[in-house]
């Protein structure tokens, strides 16, 4: 029999029974959209999590927090061999001065956070400018974004405080002086955070102005200055082995687990957010199956249905299979044209199951966060999207094979019935 | 064509462990020759269906062997045998034996379609066959909607369509009246006549058995040749 006269056959089958072919395809529909729903919840906390995690950091960064060892210190060297590792991009070392710096700007006063770092490395890292350009000596710095904001003024505080909009106020008075800030001179005391004495004084020119941080909470006020600078400040505070931060920064970020992994094979204290992730991931994971699991319930429930359905089509048709196999239908054949009904049921019942599903998925992302948020009277963060449901093609395809998988399976056996049905048996009852 | 020899059938009947046999056929031998009309006489229960449900391969015999068109049907599996139904044999029964949910054209097709032969082929070849049945104005009828003579014809019809060369009919004109009978076995002897088909006819009806070149008798599942009949 050819296939499109199979196709015909069977739709012509299922047209003759259509309610019940609609309640088994119905009940098919709803095990299968049950599935995709239940676990579409548990991926859709997984995406909010995961992106909350992502989007607060720097993913292509491993922190690199010392090594094996006596010292536990990574050396120049090491820094030197992770920095020709594949897919490493850069490799970052700040040294960390034990003080704050007081900042004086003309006759204003403010505070930065002083980094002596490679700027060229910084700058292949991450570093990017709003204005101004890369230090051309060791005398210039890079400034952060609002490092502006320390030299408002008290007056300035009290108009802010006054505005309607403080925060708009804030950021329009602190561009005022970002605006004239690059081409300035700086002179950083470096106070002591124990004894509050000033250690060290420098002066710097301000070449240019970091990017402002992707997290509106965050505030950058970092002076970004050369590493050389920074013998003469641990000199005045006796310090031969500066604490330093490493960070090593990849390529892309499908490497950073590699990475991560192969660094701590060489002994070092790394952490990244892969290892962060990778934890969750497991977690949620295990969330995933069993929702999946619970959801495969119903999905079986709803096979009850199919097999119902089947067997009275099997037994309704007895005398029609006799026919069929009286003039020469071979029993492979009666069997596919079953098989293929209960597919077909499971297969229409999943289409519209998955149709349901992203309808529904779209509603409930749009509805429960309005209903979380606006029942405890608070306002959605702006930056935060909150995922309730989230349904990726991978949980499409497990949940089609899942339900035409049970759809197939319990249209075995009345498949298999219908081929061991006896010609002389099914033409004597009529 | 069709040599049947040695071929013996019994029944099991009763609960399992004190089961009681019936024979039902007993060392038949039984030929029929290319383009022959042959029918099988006898009593009810005799076991003449017996005989022809095994001759198409719808059961296995207890022993014996049946030949036809040089194969062995006895020993072949149920989709070799489907097969060669298929190919071989149309079928005539007594209740008709249509589909019910199928058109009279569409049950006429139903063999081609499951030769594998394409629609269009199908089309011409229901249509003529319908013509030449005289079925064209109720080729879209459903079987209850169409007369006893009429569904006949269509099962009539439906064995022909896939060209077998042998025509099995158990009681052919048993569910019709003596004209619309009359209008079958002409039809019979038609075809018999125009296309050289081989017919094996079960009957309990003289009369009927009179249309057929030979006649063999069953008794009691046991065959024998008449001899006396004169076509
Ligand atoms: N499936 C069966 N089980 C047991 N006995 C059967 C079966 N089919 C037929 N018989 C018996 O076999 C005998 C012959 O039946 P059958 O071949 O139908 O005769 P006929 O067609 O000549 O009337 C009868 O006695 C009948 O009761
Ligand atoms: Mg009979």
């Amino acid at each position: 029999m050819l296939a499109k006269d199979q196709r015909e056959f069977i739709s012509q089958h299922m047209k003759r029974n259509k309610l019940r072919v609609f309640m088994t395809i119905l009940a098919a529909a709803m095990g299968c959209a049950f599935l995709i729903i239940l676990a579409s919840v548990g991926f859709g906390l997984h995406k909010t999590i995961q992106d909350e995690v992502l989007s607060n950091r720097i993913v292509t960064e491993i922190e690199l927090a010392g090594k094996e060892g006596a010292d536990e210190r990574v050396t120049p060297e090491e820094v030197d061999a992770i920095r020709k590792m594949e897919h490493v991009k850069t490799v970052v070392e700040r040294v960390m001065v034990p003080g704050s710096a007081t900042v004086k700007l003309g006759e204003k006063e403010g505070y930065g956070e002083l980094v002596y770092t490679d700027l060229a490395a910084e700058q292949l890292a991450n570093l990017a400018l709003d204005s101004g350009k890369m230090p051309a000596s060791s005398e210039e710095v890079i400034v952060g974004y609002q490092f502006a904001n320390s030299f408002l003024t008290e007056e300035q505080y009290k108009e802010i405080e006054a505005a309607d909009d403080y925060l708009a106020k804030e950021t329009e008075l602190a561009q005022a002086i970002r605006d004239k800030l690059v081409g300035q001179t700086i002179t950083v005391d470096v106070v002591d955070y124990e004894t509050n004495e000033v250690r060290a004084t420098q002066t710097y020119t301000i070449s240019g102005i970091a990017k402002k941080p992707g997290r509106d909470w965050y505030y950058d006020q970092k002076i970004y200055a050369d590493t050389s600078k920074s013998s003469e400040v641990l000199a005045a505070f006796d310090i031969e082995a500066p604490d330093r931060s490493i960070t090593v920064h990849a390529t892309d970020f499908q490497y950073v687990e590699d990475l991560t992994n192969s660094l701590k094979d060489q002994g070092f204290y790394v952490y990244s957010v892969t290892e962060e992730l990778g934890e969750m991931n497991m977690l949620f994971t295990a969330i995933q199956i069993g929702l999946v699991i619970v959801g495969t319930v119903a999905v079986l429930i709803a096979s009850i249905g199919i097999f119902n359905t089947m067997t009275m089509a099997v037994t309704e048709r007895t005398r029609e299979i006799g026919i069929m196999k009286a003039i020469g239908a071979p029993p492979s054949l009666i069997q596919r044209l079953f098989l293929l009904e209960s597919t077909l049921i499971g297969l229409i019942g999943t289409v519209i199951a998955v149709a349901v599903s992203y309808a529904l998925s779209f509603v409930v992302n749009i509805v429960v966060p309005i209903i979380v948020f606006g029942s405890i009277n608070e306002e959605a963060p702006t930056d935060m999207t909150i995922t309730v449901s989230y349904i990726p093609w991978q949980l499409v395809l497990i949940a089609a094979v899942i339900s035409v998988g049970v759809a197939v399976l319990s249209g075995w056996r009345p498949a298999r019935k219908a081929t061991s049905i006896d010609v002389i048996q099914a033409l004597k009852e009529f | 064509m069709i040599l049947i020899s040695e071929l013996n059938h019994t029944f099991k009947i009763g609960k399992k462990g004190q089961e009681k046999d019936i024979p039902v056929l007993r060392n038949v031998n039984l030929d029929v020759a290319k383009g022959e009309i042959v029918a099988i006489l006898g009593k009810s229960g005799s076991g003449k269906s017996t005989l022809l449900n095994l001759l198409a391969g719808f059961m296995t015999p207890e022993s014996g062997s049946i030949q036809v068109n040089g194969e062995e049907l006895v020993g072949k599996t149920e989709t070799e045998k489907a097969n060669f139904r298929l190919q071989n044999y149309g079928f005539i029964f007594q209740s008709f034996q249509l589909m019910p949910g199928l058109t009279a054209f569409e049950n006429i097709e139903l063999p081609l379609k499951l030769q594998g032969v394409g629609k269009q082929q199908r089309m011409i070849r229901v249509k003529e066959l319908l013509q030449q049945v005289g079925l064209t104005d109720v080729s879209d009828h459903y079987p209850n909607e169409l007369s006893g003579g009429q569904q006949q014809r269509v099962s009539i019809a439906r064995a022909l369509i896939g060209r077998p060369s042998i025509l099995l009919a158990d009681e052919p004109t048993g569910s019709l009246d003596s004209e619309t009978e009359q209008e079958i076995l002409q039809l019979i002897q038609l075809l018999n006549h125009h296309y050289g088909i081989t017919f094996v006819i079960i009957t309990h009806d003289e009369e009927v058995a009179r249309t057929a070149h030979r006649q063999y008798r069953m008794h009691d599942g046991a065959i024998q040749e008449e001899m006396h009949y004169v076509s």
